[in-house]
């Protein structure tokens, strides 16, 4: 089986790699580019722990070949932080109690990702829906409905410091 | 849970494709990857080589060509529930999307590709065939055009021949006064139906004309209900017709059995749907 | 008080923190600590682990739930490039002993199998190589022979088989692996006098936690260097290394296990000794470190953590004015293949059985059955959300059966407010409650008058709807005897009494403190809970607190998150090390600020004296002093340098089980108590539920946190949803697990949520721990089942559809609407 060439960019930085054909889009994310912070839940399309960002569309990356994102632009999970700070939609899950274990948490942040882009202002109806597409078990799905229902909010406004303290 | 090794062929129009697909065997196409890619993870499909198509823009194409939608090979689910021509004239269409997997699949997942892979509880193989659509099947030299109602002959299987890749959905476009129906039961939205029944259909000085019923997850494969079709046809909607039909539906079908879900089962949700939808229908037309 | 029960005396409270109002840190909704590095993907969970020089493992799994391995030829598959080893069971006996059990007597289970399978997807084989594909690759390649045995997939043709049909023949005579029976007060008498019997058959069927997150292990084994090596998301590592070291043939100090990230466990992960055994026997014969993380499909058959898989025939005795008297019932339990944890699921049950009812005796037999599918393991619940169910099931058929309305029952027979701490007939007891209090407030949050006319009104419309509502108990903080205190008293086996956890507190010069942990994160809020108890108790502020977490070496005393009962064990240990830590701040301050250490307070994070503004000292100054100025203080141990502690916190009430078993002691002691409500409309047409409205409040004493609660009374509400509606595992008569995957297996997807859920709490502390904290992990698990059911009764009560099996899936309920329509036309 021969290798493939590609180039694509992760996080706004180029990278260059030669893959089997065979490999996981989510296999190259985390073993090849070592971004672990995406996870893989299944591996056949369901819970959405892998989800990630390609071309401004979130996919399943455990259904997607790494040969195919030739040329693609990817967000994972580690590129939403900005030096110390976090992502408004990161701290929003914070501030909101959006996560228990964490270890479906960047698949929720990816497709919430894409709904605030497409959708600044969701209802809860319209948040429920995008999720309905990531398994969680810990948190019964109230909680990130909250997160990201204040990421919305968030990203409208100007954003806000808050400190750990009680609230 | 990882696929087995294959050859990797990414070519950049839609004649290099055919040549290839022409050129050798046990060759699976990767469009969406959204049903492929599983049973490859699972191992149970384990092509020798793939055509990745995602590079034919030429067949990424949601038209408007005067009678007929036309929907390419790469259009995406998303963009398809997305579209204001699906919207305006196959809303049908729109509906069945919301009970189909969900965002990130539908990113990816093609109405070609689901087509092609002809799950018995997928959704679009019953819609084109109430919709009366066309395939059109492409090889090297030559195409044909199959009717949807004669494409799908069993569990994941349909007539294309292995040299053919379904390039093009041709939908006609219902007259605007029809009415349109959908509903189904699953364990969750967005997991393959137990059930699925759709209809479109016309009214006429009160009566109903021009039917179209068809089933999805009960049997091997979608299908029409003809039997439903002729009782309704000239007729004027009335409940007790519409429950006489579903009956007469359920028995006659013959339900698989699933994981999930019983043959009797099957029957009661045809019982129970049938009617509903055909309401429906009739409520939405005129 | 029944005379069985007078021999089980409760020990006095060693609570030090009262209960009080006026906390500053305690009750506060304060964001997670752990949450910045998990939410940056910087976690670390066990597929995030790497190490130089590792290889990946892949399984050879048996595709037959019964059969004799007659031969494994493994030469193609160590042919193929980049496979560094093939391996079959015997050539793991080689370098690894069996698993250890809980079961006694035990029962034989090796980590890779030799000569036998006894369930589908039980490794026989494993590749080592290069890769995860090229090993899956491989172990395609392995040829296997096999000699196909009948398959046990029925409870009691199970219980009957003779032959080749037996699992274990060394172990057992037949697949009865366990049969025991047990009384507490006057059964028989009670059952004589009562005025009606109510009886039922009730079946509660198998399905499993399937965290997000699967088992994985990293193992590497050097003779030359400490010998084994090991990361892995079990929650157990810290308690009882030297078990697994026993099966590695290796001391603990030759093993180290190392904690990670876990992606959930709801029981799962608890021990996983089997994956780590597996795993560090291949590192150990391929001489290379080797990562095995089970895929989802092995996640589900070969994890040992299915849940309960139980018949009930119950009975319930009530007198003539609807008293509750005894309850009484025979549970044959399908335990799967093996018998890890002894029938510790049956006693844990005993915390709580009775519910929350002034019932007098309790009588039971137990038959635990060994079946060719995945044995059971811990689920959140641990065996009890079973009988919340049943007993709440009972008390619905008596209220029928009385023609009483079911919440009035319920109330008549409810322990009262000055009944605490209460004991049950089984000898544990409840250590506090206000049942009347929660229930009054989930009325008042449902509106449940109003939805009662509503759901009338909604009826004679011709719609089925029906209102739930259940009241059970939540017990918390486990002690281990509910896992040997069924056994059979010849052979108790290890007769475990101990459930520590421990910590170590470090004040750095720099004024931080340093938190040492012994047990694993695994969405629980360790490190939010310990920062909150320790600002409150040692006046630091939270962020000056940094956490890390020990491995099986460096560590000690760690049970866990488990049993609900970590957050109530480590205020235990906070609180004991803010003792002795407060104690040498004040000794070392005062001696600075030149006082008596009587003089001062610990006061935002100084040592100062009282009453005084100016004469204070920082923890960090005073770290500092006493780490490296030594000669600036007097002569004496009690100034030795450095501001450290540890301290360990044993269970706060537990007693042993009678010799007899006539009790079995105080065990679970720490029970919250909780009342869900829920509205439902039914589709008889397609079976399918849809819930209108739902309240749940839950008292799980003082809360530390309140908001990481509400996400565990959220996240186990869902899996409760999910375990009556929706989640169920299915076997064919072949013994072949059918749906595996999680588009068969059905988990709640944000869309099945309830729109509308209300969360209410009630706070009555626990007299027993600190602050009066009890667990709260596993409580929507245990409620939700019973009032769900109990509503879908209700909207299908005109036709006499009655619930006795879960769960109830659509096409089971649709069954069930037909069988009824038929009787009722026959």
């Amino acid at each position: 089986m021969t290798e493939v060439s590609i180039e694509l960019t992760v996080n706004g930085r180029a990278r260059q790699a030669t893959v089997p054909p065979r490999m996981l889009l989510s296999d190259f994310i985390r073993h090849e580019l070592s971004l672990p912070g995406t996870h893989v839940g299944c591996e056949h399309g369901v819970c959405g722990s892998c989800n990630v960002v390609v071309d401004g569309r979130a996919v399943r990356s455990c259904l997607m070949f790494a040969v195919q994102v030739d040329g693609a632009q990817i967000t994972t999970v580690e590129g939403l932080a900005q030096g110390d700070d976090l992502h408004p939609i990161q701290q929003a899950f914070w501030e909101e109690h959006g996560l228990q274990c964490g270890f479906c948490t960047p698949g929720m942040l990816a497709t919430a990702q894409e709904l605030l882009a497409e959708n600044p202002d969701p209802s809860d109806d319209e948040i429920r829906e995008a999720i309905a597409g990531n398994l969680c078990r810990c948190t019964g799905y109230e909680f990130v409905i909250s997160a990201i229902r204040s990421a919305a909010a968030k990203l409208r406004e100007p954003e806000s410091e808050t400190v750990l303290q009680p609230v | 849970m990882k696929p087995s090794a294959f050859h990797y062929e990414r070519p950049a129009d839609l004649q290099a494709a055919l040549g290839l697909l022409a050129s050798g065997d046990d060759t699976r196409i990767l469009a969406g990857g959204q049903s492929l890619v599983p049973m490859m993870n699972y191992r149970l499909a384990q092509p020798e080589r793939l055509i990745d198509i995602n590079r034919l823009s030429e067949l990424d194409f949601i038209r408007d060509d005067g009678d007929v939608i036309a929907i390419g090979a790469l259009a995406r689910h998303a963009a398809i529930k997305a579209s204001p021509l699906i919207l305006k004239h196959l809303p049908i269409i729109a509906e069945a999307y919301d009970w189909i997997a969900h965002a990130a699949v539908r990113n990816r997942g093609t109405l070609c590709g689901n087509l092609c892979h002809a799950d018995a509880a997928s959704e679009m193989p019953a819609i084109m065939q109430i919709l009366e659509a066309d395939l059109v099947l492409s090889k090297v030299g030559s195409s044909r055009t199959i009717a949807a109602c004669d494409f799908f002959v069993g569990v994941y299987e349909t007539v294309i021949a292995a040299d053919e890749i379904l390039t093009e959905v041709r939908i006609p476009k219902p007259a605007p006064c029809t009415g349109w129906g959908f509903e189904e039961v699953a364990m969750r939205r967005g997991d393959y139906a137990w059930c699925t029944i759709v209809a479109a259909l016309q009214l006429e000085d009160g009566r109903i004309t021009a039917p179209r019923v068809a089933m999805a997850g009960v049997e091997d494969c979608a299908a029409r209900l003809a039997t439903v079709e002729d009782a309704i046809a000239g007729q004027a909607p009335a409940t007790r017709l519409f429950g006489q039909g579903a009956d007469a539906a359920a028995e006659a079908a013959a339900p698989t059995d699933s994981a999930t879900g019983n043959a009797a089962y099957k029957r009661d949700l045809m019982r129970a749907l049938l009617p509903r939808v055909l309401s429906e229908a009739v409520s939405r037309a005129g | 008080m029944s005379q069985h029960l007078k021999s089980n005396v409760i020990p006095p409270s060693r609570q030090r923190e009262v209960p009080r109002t006026g906390l500053t840190w305690i009750g506060q909704s304060m964001k997670r600590v752990e949450d910045p590095r998990i939410l940056s993907g910087k976690g670390g969970y066990i597929d995030d682990i790497t190490v130089p020089g590792m290889a990946h493992a892949a399984m050879v799994s048996s595709p037959h739930a019964h059969a004799r391995i007659l031969s494994i030829d493994t030469s193609k598959a160590k042919a193929l490039p980049g496979v560094i080893g093939v391996y079959t069971g015997e050539d793991m006996a080689q370098v690894v002993d069996p698993c250890p059990s809980f079961a006694s007597p035990p029962i034989t289970q090796h980590a890779m199998s030799v000569g036998k399978v006894r369930h589908v997807g039980e490794v026989v084989a494993a590749v080592v190589a290069e890769d995860r594909y090229i090993a899956e690759d491989a172990a395609e390649l392995v040829e296997v022979e096999w000699e196909v045995l009948p398959a046990n997939v029925d409870l009691e043709a199970s219980a009957a088989a003779t032959g080749d049909a037996v699992l274990h023949p060394d172990d057992r005579d037949g697949n009865v692996a366990l049969d025991e029976r047990f009384s507490f007060g006057e059964v028989d008498q009670h059952f004589a006098e009562a005025h009606i019997v109510v009886k039922r058959r009730l079946r509660w069927q198998r399905s499993s936690a399937q965290a997000i997150e699967t088992c994985g292990v990293v193992a590497q084994f050097d003779p030359f260097k400490g010998g084994y090596t090991i990361h892995s998301n079990s929650n157990f590592y810290n308690f009882i290394p030297f078990v697994i070291g026993g099966s590695l043939r290796v001391s603990p100090g030759e093993l180290r296990i190392i904690p990670v990230l876990t992606g959930g466990s709801f029981g799962s992960k608890v021990f996983n000794h089997k994956i780590i055994i597996l795993t560090a026997g291949l590192a150990r014969l391929a001489g290379v470190p080797v990562k095995y993380i089970e895929d989802r499909l092995e996640h589900f058959t070969n994890s040992d953590s299915h849940g309960s898989d139980r018949l009930y025939d119950a009975e319930l005795a009530v007198a003539e004015d609807g008293t509750f008297t005894s309850l009484r019932f025979t549970v044959t339990d399908d335990y799967g293949a093996y018998l890890q944890f002894g029938v510790g699921t049956h006693g844990n049950a005993m915390a709580q059985v009775t519910g929350p009812y002034q019932i007098q005796s309790f009588g039971m037999r137990v038959i635990a059955v060994l079946t060719n599918k995945t044995q059971q393991g811990p689920y959140r619940g641990f065996g009890s959300e079973v009988t919340n169910w049943v007993m709440e099931r009972m008390v619905d058929a008596a209220a029928e059966e009385l023609g009483k309305d079911p919440v009035a029952l319920r109330e008549q027979n409810m322990i009262q407010p000055d009944q605490f701490p209460y004991m049950i007939p089984t000898g544990n007891i409840y250590d506090s409650g206000n049942f009347q209090k929660v229930l009054a407030e989930a009325k008042s949050m449902f509106d449940l008058d109003t939805w009662r006319d509503k759901a009338a009104k909604m009826r004679a419309d011709g719609r089925c709807v029906g209102v739930g509502l259940a009241t059970c108990m939540e017990r918390s903080v486990y002690g281990p005897t509910e896992w040997w205190s069924l056994n059979n008293t010849e052979t108790p086996g290890f007769t475990l009494t101990s459930t520590p956890e421990g910590i170590t507190v470090r004040l750095d010069p720099s004024g931080k403190m340093l938190v040492t942990l012994n047990s694993p994160m695994v969405g629980n809020s360790p490190e939010t809970v310990v920062a909150q108890i320790l600002a409150e108790r040692l006046t630091i502020a939270p962020e000056d607190i940094v956490f890390n977490y020990s491995d099986s070496q460096s560590g000690f005393n760690g049970v866990g998150p488990q049993g609900s009962r970590f957050t109530a064990m480590i205020a235990g240990a906070c609180v004991s090390a803010a003792i002795k830590l407060e104690e040498r701040l004040k000794r070392f301050g005062a001696h600075m600020l030149q006082r008596r250490p009587e003089d001062v307070e610990l006061r935002g994070g100084m040592v100062a004296v009282r009453g005084l503004k100016d004469q204070e000292k920082s923890f960090g100054e005073i770290a500092l002093t006493s780490s490296f100025f030594r000669l600036s203080f007097p002569d004496g141990e009690e100034f030795d340098s450095g501001l450290e502690t540890t301290a360990v916190y044993d269970h706060p009430l537990s007693t042993d089980p009678a010799e007899d078993r006539s009790h079995l002691g105080i065990f679970y002691p720490i029970v919250g108590h909780i009342c869900h409500i829920v509205a439902v409309e039914v589709d008889p047409g397609t079976g399918k539920v849809e819930i209108l409205d739902y309240a749940a409040v839950h008292d799980n004493g003082t809360m530390v946190n309140p908001r990481t609660l509400a996400g565990q009374v959220w996240g186990g509400t869902a899996n409760g949803i999910g375990t009556t509606l929706t989640e169920q595992f299915l076997y064919d008569a072949d013994g072949q697990f059918t749906n595996p995957n999680f588009a068969e297996f059905a988990m709640p997807t944000a869309n099945e949520m309830p729109r509308n859920f209300k969360l209410g709490h009630v706070e009555t502390p626990s007299p027993f721990t600190e602050y009066g904290i009890k667990g709260g992990g596993e409580g929507g698990r245990l409620g939700a089942p019973s009032a769900l059911t109990s509503a879908i009764e209700d909207a299908l009560s005109d036709r006499g559809v009655k619930i006795t099996s879960l769960p109830v899936t659509p096409p089971t309920l649709c069954g069930l609407i037909r069988d009824a329509e038929q009787a009722a036309t026959a």
